[in-house]
């Protein structure tokens, strides 16, 4: 008797965790079973079979499509001084914040307000801030700034995306971060002082190894979020000009819905699914030994 | 003490001019979006001359607001009862139960945490044509049951190990049934873990662009804000006037919903972030 019991309850827990299960498997492991199968394969989508060509779209990825290695370039490029940026802004902007101001919160709220709008609006946001806010200003000011071509240009295309991406999202590392210095005891600081630490000093000796947690968390935020830049890229500059602005994600988009090439789509969504791997795994290991106990 | 608080107030000016850059580029499209074309086009920082609220009735009117509005409700409402629903109680009953099985289905959930939703999204729409699922607002819904699962159930997961053991067993002792002993104990006490899950979700969801473009059927009736105002914008590229006014409607709720719920939202993402 006793033992029945034990058995069915040792089940039971599975008809509550089975829709869960079910659901994930249809959205997520399906399909990601399915990508890597048809990786292997030429499709275009419409027709009914796909046809396998063993590596061959891994070896075109790498040997002859130049807009894959561009994409890549790009992504890394953008990935590398986003990461930087943002959280050297957001750690002083935080720092600036937690002190006792009059208006702390509402501070805290205007830099928090672009991170609820979504990204797309964002960039035609921007996309107007560009193209005709800046001559008006460039009008009153007479600043060179103002008259650059900001989406036209290569270069300068690379950084309006920067720049719009972490006008975006800082506001929610400024958050990160001040819960990350609240969390660290006063008596911490206060034993600095009294050692005779001073501001510097006691902000890189102190208070950054003790932030370390929150650093991890916001570096690898930055990390997954900018490696699939995308939304902000289709409305503010469309990839261009002439594809220098097109991200790994973006890429794959085109090809696959643009161009109809799904097989070879898929191959370098893998690719993409592999990188990520790779990169979170290394840096969260990474950082986690650089955390210091409490 | 005298210096360090003039140092205080010249940071506070500081900042509030810094903040009062920042958030210029959403002051300019307010301004923008109450103007005539001509009066964009003469001088975009001027505030306007005569307020044309005949854009809105346009863009109201033109993208069917309400509905867009409708959709967006639905399924962000769809995608979060599922979402809570189902992770709640599968996230609990994986803590509870210490078995292998039990520790395999967990990773079998999370797992997917590193999978990026670019490397799946061609196959998905083509597995789900063959599943036939509606691509309407409601079928986006419940796809996002499957996205959002896996950090839901990991939050969760690690929310219910500081839940005490003996209220579930007491419970059981007084014989209630699983599934009544969850709602009305355990799920109460998960609330903290639960408005963390809603709150991110919901922001994401709402705005979420990607899945919604390459699922829905581009009919009118089925779009979402987001959607409808990234096709309105394309085709009223240069109409200045109309975009900016677009852009308005599609922030509108999301501001609102940031203005009442500022120390949840601030709470949630926090929590979040260091959890997920």
């Amino acid at each position: 008797m006793f033992a029945i019991r034990k058995g069915v309850s040792k089940f039971k827990f599975l008809i509550y965790v089975l829709p869960v299960i079910a659901l994930i498997s249809l959205i997520i492991y399906i399909p990601f079973f399915m990508s890597m199968a048809y990786s292997f394969t030429e499709w275009n989508g419409i027709s009914r079979e796909a046809k396998f060509i063993g590596f061959e779209n891994f070896k075109n990825i790498f040997v002859s499509d130049s807009s894959f290695q561009s994409s890549a370039v790009f992504t890394l490029k953008y990935a590398v001084l986003f990461i930087i940026i943002i959280n050297v802004l957001a750690l002083l902007l935080a720092v600036m914040l937690d002190k006792k101001l009059y208006s702390t919160n509402i501070l805290r709220a205007g830099f928090f307000i672009p991170y609820i709008l979504s990204l797309v609006i964002v960039g035609f946001i921007w996309r107007f801030i560009f193209m005709q806010g800046f001559s008006a200003l460039e009008k009153i000011t007479g600043w060179n700034v103002f008259s650059w071509s900001w989406l036209g240009d290569v270069k300068l295309a690379f950084w309006s995306i920067l720049i719009v991406s972490i006008w975006q999202s800082i506001g929610l590392y400024i958050v990160i971060y001040i819960a990350g210095l609240q969390s660290i005891p006063y008596e911490l600081i206060e034993a600095s002082i009294v050692d005779g630490a001073g501001s510097i000093k006691r902000f890189f000796k102190v208070t950054f190894p003790l932030l370390m947690p929150s650093i991890t968390t916001c570096v690898f935020l930055s990390l997954t979020n900018s490696i699939k830049v995308f939304d902000v890229i289709v409305s503010l500059t469309g990839g261009g000009p002439g594809g220098a602005t097109v991200s790994i994600t973006y890429d794959i988009y085109k090809e696959a819905f643009q161009n109809n090439f799904y097989g070879y789509g898929t191959a370098k969504a893998l690719l993409l699914f592999l990188a990520i791997l790779v990169i979170t795994l290394v840096q969260v290991t990474f950082f986690k030994s650089k955390e210091v106990e409490m | 003490m005298d210096k360090s608080k003039k140092s205080l107030i010249v940071l506070e000016i500081i900042l509030i001019i810094v903040v009062a850059v920042f958030l210029y580029p959403i002051f300019l499209v307010l301004i923008n979006s109450l103007k005539s074309f001509k009066g964009v086009m003469t001088n975009v920082i001027a505030l306007p001359d005569s307020l044309h609220f005949e854009n809105y009735t346009y863009v109201w009117k033109n993208i069917n607001y309400p509905r867009l509005f409708l959709n967006n409700v639905i399924v962000t409402v769809t995608a979060i009862l599922g979402i809570v629903g189902f992770c709640s109680i599968a996230g609990f009953m994986l803590s509870r139960t210490r078995s292998r099985l039990s520790w395999l289905l967990y990773i079998f959930c999370i797992a997917p945490m590193l999978i990026p939703f670019q490397t799946i999204m061609i196959t998905l729409i083509k597995f789900l044509k063959i599943i036939n699922l509606p691509n309407n607002v409601w079928g986006l819904g419940s796809l996002y049951w499957g996205f959002a699962a896996p950090t839901a159930i990991f939050m969760y997961h690690g929310f219910v190990k500081n839940v005490p053991q003996e209220i579930d067993e007491s419970a059981i002792v007084d014989g209630a049934s699983t599934l009544r002993m969850f709602f009305s104990i355990i799920f109460p006490l998960l609330k903290p873990v639960t408005s963390t899950i809603v709150i991110i979700d919901v922001m994401w969801i709402w705005n979420d662009f990607l899945l919604p473009l390459i699922f829905l059927d581009g009919a009118k009736e089925t779009k979402t804000l987001t959607l409808a105002a990234y096709t309105f914008i394309g085709q009223y590229v240069t109409d200045w006037q109309y975009t900016m006014t677009a852009i308005v409607l599609a922030v509108v709720p999301s501001i609102l919903f940031f203005i009442f719920m500022q120390k949840h939202i601030v709470k949630g993402v926090t929590a979040g972030a260091v959890k997920g």
